[in-house]
């Protein structure tokens, strides 16, 4: 069933959403038990072993003490980067090729920070003080110190998951209601809720318009902001090849990079297995390939200048931890980070690469892979070299810590497989613009651009 | 006695056009209900302005203040001095500032969008499920029985596929 997006009629819109959101298959039940079942055997199972045995279990200790747990925490923070930041820039230039994918982008986002926040909770070891970074009148008469970026994260943090799910959800209100008439049970009961009684007057339109457009341009400076503080995090520190001036930038666009990478990779899933295929199309990999080139391009600059500031620096201490990084004990992981995130995404140049699902979908996997090899360098070999040679030392991950990272990528399924039975998960609203209106041969879009 | 006629359209351009006319024979209670944000509203129905953008701005300069108010206050209050700097440290403190501004900013937003936007719904109003797919409906409120006729007729002429009277809360 190959229909041409050009024929496709507003209540077609309607149907297939409605129709991904109320017909499971087996398949889709097969697939969330398995990610439930590995979820709790891979993230919650070591994580309690952890608890009971203690913060030992992980492979973490003098002096490298942050470890894959933390590599794992940048990772998600970085993965939500794109959804909701892409999403606010596109819809503010105004880019119509956003409207059928920004939805599980934002959504993407959105379960990645909640991810992320769990890796924090597993790495500080005993969650059940975490409230103490909150600040709260208790009766220490403590209160945090503000002038730790660790308690700028927990502030971005917040914000940044409050504005995210903000942002989805209002974008979602219309949606809400259009499924809400088309739905029995609890689903209606539940739909009746969320769309808020939402009706679709031209009042309404227009403050959503409004709310919308103030919404996205406030979280693009904060989704910037974010990132650069978890950098910061790293880059207050003294320790060599840590403290950097770039890490604001370079944590920035690597977020946004893997971020983009990611949302190749779900744009693929959807498409293939919620039958999208005309809402989803080339133009949508071709456009998300070629950002994909760009920032690939930046990103490569900034590790060469990264390299070149370490080496220019004349210091023994960051000459050595350059060294290590460049020809040491995790050299291999280095330079596979350069293959799959420096080397392999020039193939974007070509179009007809860009406009090849499977390629893409290999592609955007590879970048991930290799900008967790990032961070993970990023945490590990700047520690396992500090500046002198008895605070030297290896880290490697122990089995604890490489089963929580498997479960929190299947933790991440599970969110997302819930998702998409609950929010339509290509926007009904924003796609019915981009078609032609039932009594004109233009688009909305066409006829007043 | 008061009701509303309500007329389906099945494109946004016949919609405006008979909102348009309704509006030049002097109906002011006019509400397009439609699957899509229309372009040209204002043109026929006359400029809207909203509040949001008061609430957004004063939700953000609220922010901004607690939040520094939030990061000096405890330092006051719990003194941790470091080599000599200042307890009231402000590279670091703006950061938690710039972070609440933009919370409150989005919180009030939200709050401006709410208002403004009646939502949510408390009682029952006028909601045509058939523009949520692909309808265009426009409603009017008459005040007296000649109103109602000359409203539908309006609509007829302006081609609207099916017209009805609706009262509130008769369900529809």
């Amino acid at each position: 069933m190959q229909r041409r997006h050009e024929d496709i009629k507003f209540a077609d819109v309607n149907n297939d959403i409605v129709r991904s959101l109320v017909e499971t298959g087996p398949r889709y039940y097969v697939t969330l038990a398995i990610a439930v079942l590995i979820t709790l055997a891979c993230f919650f199972f070591p994580w309690f072993y952890q608890l009971y045995y203690g913060i030992g279990a992980a492979g973490m200790n003098h002096p490298t003490v942050w470890g894959t747990y933390l590599a794992s925490f940048i990772f998600w923070i970085g993965l939500s980067h794109s959804g909701t930041l892409l999403s606010c820039v596109l819809h503010i230039t105004n880019s119509e090729w956003r409207k059928a994918m920004y939805r599980s982008a934002e959504a993407m986002t959105l379960f990645s920070l909640m991810v992320a926040a769990m890796m924090v909770m597993v790495h500080v070891g005993r969650p059940w003080f975490i409230h103490w970074a909150l600040p709260y009148p208790n009766q220490m008469e403590l209160w945090p110190n503000f002038r730790s970026p660790l308690m700028f994260d927990v502030m971005a943090i917040t914000t940044y998951l409050t504005g995210s799910s903000i942002f989805i959800y209002m974008g979602s209100i219309p949606d809400f209601a259009a499924v809400r008439d088309r739905t029995t049970g609890w689903r209606h009961h539940m739909y009746v809720l969320l769309s808020l009684g939402w009706r679709g007057t031209d009042t309404e339109w227009h403050r959503l318009g409004w709310a919308y457009t103030f919404l996205a341009v406030l979280i693009i400076p904060l989704a910037v902001s974010v990132h650069s503080i978890v950098s910061w995090d790293f880059a207050m520190s003294i320790v060599p090849s840590l403290h950097q001036t770039i890490f604001a930038p370079y944590f920035v666009v690597g977020a946004i990079y893997s971020g983009t990478a990611g949302i190749v990779t779900v744009m693929f899933v959807l498409r293939k297995y919620m039958n999208f295929e005309h809402y989803i199309t080339k133009v949508h990999f071709d456009n998300l390939g070629k950002l994909l080139l760009a920032l690939s391009l930046i990103w490569t600059y900034i590790n060469v200048v990264e390299v070149f500031t370490g080496w220019y620096s004349n210091d023994s201490a960051e000459l050595e931890s350059l060294r290590y990084k460049l020809f040491g004990f995790y050299a291999p992981l280095y330079w596979e980070m350069i293959l799959f995130c420096a080397v392999a995404p020039l193939l974007l140049i070509s179009k007809r690469f860009r406009t090849s699902f499977v390629p893409m979908l290999i592609l955007s996997i590879a970048i991930n892979i290799g900008m967790y090899t990032e961070r993970f360098l990023i945490v590990g070999t700047s520690l396992s070299r500090q500046y002198l040679p008895d605070s030297w030392g290896v880290y490697v991950p122990s089995l604890v810590e490489l089963s929580i990272l498997v479960g929190s990528i299947a933790m991440f399924c599970t969110l997302f497989l819930v998702f998409v039975k609950i929010f339509p998960s290509v926007s009904i609203y924003e796609v019915k613009e981009t078609l032609p209106a039932p009594d004109e041969g233009k688009t909305q879009w066409q006829a007043t651009h | 006695m008061a009701s509303n006629a309500l007329g389906l359209f099945g494109g946004p351009n016949a919609a405006l056009a008979a909102a348009g006319k309704l509006k030049g024979a002097g109906f002011e209670s006019l509400d397009l209900i439609t699957p899509i944000p229309l372009h040209g509203v204002e043109e026929v129905l006359g400029k809207k302005t909203s509040v949001i953008k008061r609430f957004t701005f004063f939700g953000a300069i609220i922010g901004g203040l607690s939040g520094f108010v939030l990061a000096a206050g405890t330092a006051v209050l719990y003194l941790h001095p470091t080599g000599g700097r200042p307890i009231i440290t402000f590279p670091p403190f703006l950061i938690i500032t710039y972070e609440m501004t933009i919370l409150f900013g989005i919180l009030a937003t939200v709050l401006g969008f709410l208002i403004s936007a009646r939502l949510p719904v408390l009682r029952e109003r006028i909601y045509v499920p058939e523009s949520a797919v692909d309808k265009f409906a426009v409603t009017v409120a008459c005040a007296a029985d000649d109103d109602f006729k000359r409203a539908t007729e309006i609509l007829r002429e302006a081609g609207a596929e099916e017209v009805t009277e609706i009262t509130p809360g008769s369900g529809r």
